[in-house]
């Protein structure tokens, strides 16, 4: 059963909880979320990304976000999603875990 | 120098300085072994989705992709080795049950599988070009499961078992069924058909084979098509119920072939059952049913139209020279509408209004009604019948209706030329005795003769047309000429005339227009003789240099006449007026007096005698000896005792009738005389533009040019080229004879 909003939990136990869609950005977390099978996310709907640090899945939440505003804008005005060079890298990584 | 130090320079990779727990593998292995267990073990609550997912990921990262993959073909082959050695052992009925269970099953934990290898999928199965999880999982069910020998077996005696059940009248589960064909349809095509379909067709021609048998021997024709229409209806509803759309036209062709292609033959021939006899039967339904089965099948159509062509030739044929048929054109004629009229409705009420069968009708017909020689005279009697009297009731569209359809038949005519012949004949006696319906008509059909076969064919019979037209004025002025002279002596127009006075309706003809031979004029009355002298005065004073001759045995007349006491008004032809005329001074004549004094043609005599003394009712001359011939020693008397009911008689004149068998031979010979000029003038315009030209094309050119008209005789043309070699149009070739040289 969707719920509106769900739990994402950073490595270090933080909590942020999200829009249900804007976590959908991310392929991996909706499959969490939808899968037929029983599994525990799919059930309570908290999903612990022991991978991922608190600024990290801070920035993924914006992202989320910034993501559903503007996908389908038609406005050509669309502000840059702006980013500290050095979480770039660890970044990317978890951007290919959540294939996002 | 410096270049070689510049090349010895080299940068060396980051190295990490950390390296992996050399158990790692096998350990993260082990727990997603031991998850997929659980999940194909139906217990996967409690697992982490992101922990499964993690570790996954963790391994096709650190290039362990290998391992994983190999992994899981092992767990799941081995996962569905055992369920296999399950369905085996299911007993009977709950087999196809079992399978479909298992099957569900297995879909969902696949699923459940795949979505935690999702990074595996994604990254690593693509860069090694490995078959995705989704449809491993479809791949190794495939060749673990169904294509275990015995399983499949089992599974297709199952299903064609089912089948030939609901064939049969059984009731089955289809939605079972359904899911299984679904199955393997999911499972790729080839699975599909290679290992259900194939089999299922041949299954299927053999149940058809049988049942066609013995169809054939226990119903009729129309029964046997029914059946075949329900059986077709029967498969394609399996397909749709619980087989691949993709089956649809494969097994309707085999039930095609077995119940129609195989038997169609049998069929049509049948006896009183067969194509024949519902054609004579007028089974619209049954028909169109035939129709639309044989229609499935490659020579369907081809058996039916060249049966029915067959048949109507034969009906056809017995038509137009049954001799007693023939006796009467109207009724000749309107037995071909009616036969027409049938086949069209048949052909657009159960036939599709196939245009195929139209031409094969028209070629039908085309054949018979050429395979009597009068029936062009018949088709315009046809019409002359209805122009005189056939269409006083109907309403202009129904005439139209009527000529329209006679004009079909016409179109089959192969001498339209011998057609023109009669119908000028006829619409002359038309004209000239007053006696068409409607004006209207007349020109109507002229309009379709003219667009049928253009100007020429049309343009005397238009010019017939005008001559009566301009007569009417003419006769116009004449008369009022006479009133304008008269006006001294009588001072009312309308007082009734002296007794010698007549009125003369006279109708100039143009010569060659009108289909009449210059038959000498007979001798008319005095009274007669001046006024018509008076009109040719009045005539030729407007048309100078024209020439007038009097064709009597064309016209008519009203005559008074009084029988003792009774008073009578007869209208007679000119010629019975002559004679009638003959007896205001003696009271009895013989044959040969009549003829004598009026100087009519024997022929002609002896007709109008017949109709003056022979008709009962009507008799106003008496004849001596009583007979109903008349006889060249006969006397004829005038009838003092004649009686009738009617004031107004009408002595019926000579009206256009059939043909007699010398006239007919006459006809016949005009025609051929009036080709032969034809032919030549078709010839020269052919030699002329070709200049050189063989024999055999010469006879198919004119051939087609006339066809239009007539179907002209090859050893006719071969006589007119002999001909026209004669004058010096055309000459041999010296070294080829078969070759003929235009000279100009």
């Amino acid at each position: 059963m969707p719920k509106d909003t769900i739990k994402l939990i950073s490595a270090e136990g933080f909590e942020f909880i999200v829009d249900y869609k804007a976590a959908c950005v991310s392929a991996t977390i909706k499959q969490m979320l939808s899968s037929e099978g029983t599994f525990t996310e799919t059930e309570t709907g908290e999903i612990k990304l022991q991978e991922i640090s608190t600024p990290i899945l801070e920035t993924i939440c914006q992202y989320f976000h910034y993501k559903i505003r503007y996908q389908n804008s038609v406005t050509k005005s669309i502000p840059e999603f702006k980013l500290a060079p050095e979480i770039a890298l660890e970044l990317l990584k978890a951007a290919n875990y959540l294939d996002c | 120098m410096a270049s070689q130090k510049k090349k010895s320079f080299k940068i060396e990779p980051f190295k990490h300085a950390y390296t992996l727990d050399p158990g790692y593998a096998d350990k993260t292995w082990k727990i997603l072994e031991d998850a997929i267990r659980e999940i194909n073990g139906h217990n996967a609550s409690g697992l982490s989705f992101e922990e499964l997912y993690r570790n996954a990921y963790n391994m096709v990262i650190n290039k362990f992709g290998d391992r994983l993959y190999n992994g899981l073909v092992e767990t799941i082959t081995a996962h569905l080795r055992s369920i296999a050695a399950k369905i085996e052992a299911t007993q009977g009925e709950s087999f196809l049950r079992e399978l479909k269970l298992r099957w569900d099953l297995h879909n969902k934990s696949m699923q459940m599988i795949r979505d935690i290898l999702m990074y595996m999928d994604r990254i690593y199965v693509k860069h090694n070009n490995k078959v995705p999880v989704r449809q491993l999982g479809l791949d190794l069910w495939r060749d673990v499961v169904v294509r275990n020998k015995r399983i499949m077996d089992r599974l297709l005696t199952i299903l064609l078992d089912h089948i030939h059940r609901e064939r049969t009248g059984e009731i089955i589960d289809r939605s079972l069924l359904r899911s299984i064909t679904q199955m393997l349809m999911d499972l790729g095509q080839t699975v599909y058909c290679d290992d259900f379909e194939r089999h299922f067709l041949v299954k299927a021609a053999e149940f058809y084979q049988v049942e066609a048998q013995e169809y054939m021997s226990s119903s009729d024709c129309p029964e046997y098509l029914k059946k075949a229409e329900k059986r077709l209806a029967e498969e394609i509803e399996r397909v749709s119920n619980y087989l691949d759309p993709i089956s649809e036209p494969k097994i309707l062709n085999v039930v095609e072939t077995e119940l129609i292609a195989n038997q169609m033959k049998s069929l049509v021939e049948m006896e009183n059952s067969g194509l024949i006899a519902l054609l004579e039967q007028d089974k619209y339904e049954d028909l169109a049913r035939m129709y639309a089965l044989f229609k499935r099948v490659p020579t369907g159509l081809e058996l039916l139209r060249g049966m029915m062509l067959e048949h109507l030739k034969e009906t056809g044929k017995g038509l137009v020279t049954d001799p007693e048929r023939a006796k009467e054109p109207v009724e000749f004629v309107q037995r071909l509408l009616v036969e027409k009229e049938k086949y069209d409705r048949l052909i657009n009420s159960s036939f599709a209004s196939d245009k195929t069968f139209q031409n094969m009708l028209n070629s039908a017909f085309e054949f018979f009604i050429n395979l009597n020689q009068r029936s062009p005279e018949y088709i315009s009697l046809f019409m002359d019948d209805k122009l005189r009297k056939g269409l006083k009731d109907m309403s202009e569209d129904d005439v139209e209706g009527v000529l329209d359809k006679v004009m079909m038949l016409f179109r089959y005519l192969q001498e339209k030329d011998v057609f023109e012949k009669y119908y000028k004949q006829h619409l002359a006696k038309r004209l000239l005795s007053n006696r068409t319906v409607s004006d209207e008509a007349e020109r109507s059909l002229l309009v379709k003769l003219k667009t049928e076969c253009g100007y020429q064919f049309t343009s005397k019979l238009e010019s017939m047309f005008n001559d009566i037209k301009t007569s009417r004025e003419s006769m116009q002025d004449f008369k009022n000429r006479n009133r304008g002279s008269e006006a001294g002596t009588s001072a009312d127009a309308g007082a009734p005339r002296p007794e010698d006075e007549l009125e003369l309706t006279v109708q100039v003809l143009t010569t060659g227009s009108w289909p009449m031979s210059n038959v000498a004029k007979c001798n008319l009355p005095r009274e007669c003789e001046r006024t018509c002298e008076d009109f040719k005065d009045f005539y030729l004073k407007t048309h100078s240099g024209r020439k007038l001759s009097w064709q009597t045995h064309m016209g008519n007349a009203d005559l008074k006449a009084t029988f003792g006491t009774s008073k009578h008004e007869l209208n007679v032809s000119t010629h019975q007026m002559c004679i009638l005329l003959l007896f205001n001074e003696v009271d009895s004549m013989s044959y040969r007096d009549i003829l004598g004094a009026t100087g009519i043609p024997a022929s002609d005599l002896k007709r109008s005698l017949q109709s003056l003394a022979c008709v009962k009712g009507k008799n106003v001359l008496k004849k001596e000896p009583m007979s109903k011939e008349i006889g060249e020693s006969d006397t004829f008397s005038f009838n003092e005792g004649f009686r009738s009911k009617l004031y107004k008689l009408k002595i019926s004149t000579v009206s256009a009738q059939k043909e007699s068998e010398p006239e007919k031979q006459d006809t016949r010979h005009r025609v051929e005389e009036d080709r032969k000029p034809q032919i030549e003038a078709a010839i020269v315009r052919i030699m002329k533009s070709r200049r050189t030209l063989d024999h055999n094309s010469i006879v198919a050119q004119v051939t087609q040019q006339l066809s239009a008209r007539f179907l002209p005789n090859p050893t006719v043309i071969k006589k007119r080229i002999e001909s026209l070699i004669e004058r010096e149009f055309l000459e041999r070739d010296a070294t080829d004879r078969k070759l003929y040289r235009y000279l100009a």
